[in-house]
């Protein structure tokens, strides 16, 4: 049902004495835009708590750009935590945005961030807290458009029945073109379904209601989607792609918190894409092509963003930042810049093979932290299985620079459970591990206290990737790997924590499946089931009751691979990388063959240049 | 010319706390006029050390839910500025529900001020139904077993009420029962108007605001931090 638009504050306002962290719902942060004219109104909104939902990029990018239009006003909220939703329901308040405090239901477009597969459930519970019909074929016709978007619409089927449209790649430009779409549709008297039918026009648009999903021989048995019987969509959604980095505002991020937030800091994206081709990353392949920011407008956007913000650190964020051809260069100039201010200049993480000497002494103000690599996996081969071009050398000169360079801890990330792997390749997780502590006494003092703490997370096949084929571990072999790492570490100074193997298995659940797992989230809902990214509200039985209920087998599922040649659940929806570029890349792994990064070497044929006629975009040469 | 005194580099600011934001926490009202110092551009000094930190001093906590036209900073900088102009700059990079509204140069050297303002005038509002006659009688007894004793979170307290409630006058309004409470520091603690009011009454204040806070001289009179 759409509600009134009124400013219902004075409704929650009794409440805040009552929960945990007030300021989450209070609005009226520096930066945030308190006039809100419309008259065509949008609500963007990150299905978790404020704190972790503010830092969102994306979000903050889509905020600033439909604020800067005519007509359009654009609103933030965000799931409010257990206990003020609780209070909320018991005295029937429906879900609030910040910046009006009108109820969610009263906005014309509701856009949500699809940031990983665990928020399903809380998709669920916004549209239940904001009394919006959860599917969207039974809206009202004046009821808001919900939108998707973000890094996980790439398997869209099991949330994809709540969702009106959902919107593949940049969303630059293409939340405008949406909100226009349905805006002129309202005013022309269009049926919600002829809107509909628009917007499954505009370019990244998918509409999930205008299409079906057939299982028969060809498919898994999750079916594939086809265009419904007289409906003129596409086959294939390609994704909406932005040319050029250059071309978009680099200081999106313009409200600052009160509260301590997940990553409380400026950020500026550097760059976006990553073409290094690790086989198991969905963002590797659903960000191409590679577009740089130019050193020159990163240091005015940093200087611009932080006199703005008031911020004392800035992250210079994208999925690869060393790999920038003018990274060195940017940090040395912040840094002698920005050191003597007392402001910090942080980078994710750190690319082993691309973090030399002078990146080690520019990235210096992040010493305290401490240093992030991910190797990935512990041997040379099965590294190449997953296409991570770094060597035991690269780690090891890596860790000599960094140690020199005054660091006392570093952070490793591996993964468990990649294809081909073996016992072996499990204990050289831990000799790596160990081989990095020796290398930091040696360079530091044999009483130093280096710590190298290594997190290992459990290989999560997802869609879109070169291995959306695999199948996951199953719980009790993952246990018993976790198992055989512990017991070949054995040097005081390596710490090694695991990601809950079970978590990982409903992440796995929720890639597969097509869009019969929307019955699973609901079930899972109705059973409990939300904030399931934090480990204190994760209940697996819950899931497990639901899977169930329904007839479902959660590690029947995950587990599960697929044919090479079977249509897939997610096939009508592509990044632009081709499904014959990810099948060679499937095969070149088993064959334990690397394939070269496109930014440093020729085209190796993704497709994505091709289908979304764009091309990698760099600031300067890579190396 | 300029006629600033060059040991004058302590920007002591008065500013208030109200509105929504009344609900924020110490530290998050502490990130903020960090961060709107920052904003506005004035000088600041570093502390030395790893984490190069902005000098600045801040007083005595207020509680989450209260408003405030008497909070107080100290931000310690490398050379003085007209403190006129710093004020300006800073109104225009604060939210409003946290405005400055008066700044003063002080010398350099000068005790912490979470300490020295070590007195403060509260205004308390009670909802209806709290009797003012009642309230005095409970206030009484109160003082007169001397300690006051109650929960902060899951752990027991006492607090010597004798030495920091300094005085209570209670009227009735319109809105409500409306008390003005002196409290005063000790270093054995100091007293939260909710706390009192929870103990006398068994309610929670509907409206707390700290109204002024000073020094207290050995002879009892009492010193403005501006
Ligand atoms: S099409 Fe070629 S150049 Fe373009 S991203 Fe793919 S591999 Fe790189």
């Amino acid at each position: 049902m759409r509600l009134a638009r009124e400013d219902l504050f004075w409704r929650i306002e009794p409440l805040l004495s009552m929960v945990e962290r007030p300021s989450r719902y209070l609005n009226h942060e520096w930066g945030a835009v308190e006039e809100q004219p419309g008259p065509f109104h949008v609500c963007v909104m990150y299905p978790d708590v404020y704190d972790v939902g503010l830092p969102n990029l994306g979000l903050a990018i889509l905020y600033d750009e439909l604020n800067r239009l005519d007509g359009i006003s654009c609103e933030r909220a965000y799931l409010p935590w257990i206990d003020m939703s609780a209070l909320m329901r018991e005295r029937n308040i429906p879900l609030l945005s910040l910046e009006s405090s009108s109820p969610v239901a009263s906005f014309d477009i509701v856009g949500i961030t699809l940031a990983h597969e665990l928020v399903c459930t809380n998709i669920v519970e916004v549209l239940d807290l904001s009394g919006i019909t959860l599917r969207a074929d039974e809206r009202d016709e004046d009821e808001p458009f919900v939108v998707a978007g973000g890094p996980s619409v790439w398997n869209a089927e099991p949330v994809a029945p709540m969702f009106d449209a959902m919107l593949l790649g940049d969303g630059e430009h293409a939340l405008a073109l949406i909100s226009e779409c349905v805006r002129d549709g309202r005013a022309q008297g269009l049926a919600r379904v002829d809107i509909l039918r628009r917007l499954a026009k505009l370019p990244g648009v998918y509409v999930p209601s205008l299409y079906d999903v057939v299982v028969d021989q060809t498919s898994t048995r999750w079916g594939y989607a086809v265009p419904k019987e007289g409906e003129s969509v596409p086959e294939v959604v390609y994704k909406h792609c932005i040319e050029h980095l250059s071309d978009t505002e680099p200081v999106a991020q313009r409200i600052v918190p009160y509260l301590t937030v997940v990553q409380d800091r400026l950020t500026v994206e550097v760059l976006r894409g990553c073409a290094r081709g690790c086989r198991f990353c969905q963002a590797g392949m659903t960000y191409r092509p590679v577009r740089e920011r130019p050193k020159d407008q990163i240091i005015e956007a940093v200087n611009r963003g932080l006199q703005t913000s008031g911020y004392d650190e800035c992250c210079l964020s994208s999925l690869s930042t060393t790999d920038h051809s003018q990274c060195a260069d940017v940090l040395h100039e912040l840094y002698a810049e920005l050191g003597e201010k007392g402001v910090r200049v942080s980078i994710p993480s750190q690319r082993l093979d691309s973090f030399g000497v002078d990146m080690a002494s520019a990235a210096r103000s992040s010493r305290k932290t401490g240093l992030t690599f991910a190797p990935e996996a512990g041997s040379q081969r099965l590294r190449d299985v997953i296409n991570k071009n770094v060597t035991d050398q690269n780690m090891d000169e890596a860790a000599r620079n960094a140690f020199e360079n005054g660091y006392r801890r570093m952070k490793l990330y591996f993964m468990m459970g990649l294809p081909t792997e073996t016992d072996e390749d499990l204990r050289g997780i831990a000799r790596m591990a160990e081989r990095v502590a020796q290398i930091g006494r040696e360079v530091c003092g044999p009483r130093s206290r280096v710590t190298v703490s290594i997190s290992v997370a459990v290989f999560v096949p997802k869609c879109q990737t070169p291995f959306q084929w695999e199948g996951q571990l199953p719980l009790e072999e993952t246990h018993r790997r976790q198992h055989v790492m512990l017991e070949a570490a054995t040097d005081r100074a390596v710490r090694i924590s695991y990601h809950d193997a079970e978590t990982s298995l409903i992440e796995g659940v929720l890639s597969k499946m097509g869009r019969t797992g929307f019955d699973l989230v609901l079930a899972a809902w109705k059973n409990g089931c939300r904030f399931d990214a934090w480990t204190d509200q994760f209940d697996f039985d819950r899931w497990n009751d639901a899977a169930r209920g329904i007839g479902l087998d959660l590690e029947d599922i995950a587990c599960e691979r697929f044919d090479l040649d079977a249509r897939l659940p997610w096939d009508h929806v592509s990044p632009g990388v081709s499904k014959g570029f990810l099948q060679r890349e499937w095969r070149r792994a088993v064959d334990e063959q690397t394939t070269k990064d496109c930014t440093m070497n020729s085209c190796t044929g993704c497709g994505v240049c091709q289908t979304l006629r764009v091309s990698n975009d760099l600031a300067g040469e890579r190396q | 010319m300029s006629t600033l005194d060059p040991h004058a580099c302590r920007l002591r600011v008065r500013y208030k706390k109200d509105g929504r934001l009344a609900h924020l926490g110490h530290l998050e009202v502490m990130g903020t006029v960090m961060r709107s110092v920052r904003r506005a551009g004035l000088p600041f000094e570093v502390s030395n050390g790893f984490a190069r930190r902005m000098r600045i001093q801040f007083c005595q906590a207020l509680p989450v839910g209260a408003s405030s036209v008497a909070e107080y900073f100290d931000l310690l900088m490398p050379e003085p500025v007209n403190a006129d102009e710093a004020l300006d700059e800073l109104r225009r990079c604060t939210p409003p529900s946290l405005a400055p509204l008066e700044a003063a140069l002080l010398p350099r050297r000068l005790p912490a001020l979470e300490a020295w303002a070590d007195r403060t005038q509260w205004d308390v509002l009670l909802d209806g139904g709290v009797d003012k006659q009642q309230f005095i009688d409970g206030l009484e007894a109160a003082l007169a077993r001397g300690t006051l004793e109650f929960m902060r979170g899951d752990k027991p307290r006492k607090l010597d009420l004798v030495s920091t409630l300094v005085s209570c006058d209670a009227s009735a309004s319109e809105e409500g029962l409306r008390l003005v409470l002196q409290t005063r520091a000790t270093e054995r603690g100091s007293l939260r108007p909710a706390v009192l009011v929870r103990s006398v009454a068994g309610c929670e204040p509907s409206y707390v605001c700290r109204m002024g806070q000073w020094h207290e001289n050995p002879d009892g009179t009492l010193l403005s931090p501006l």
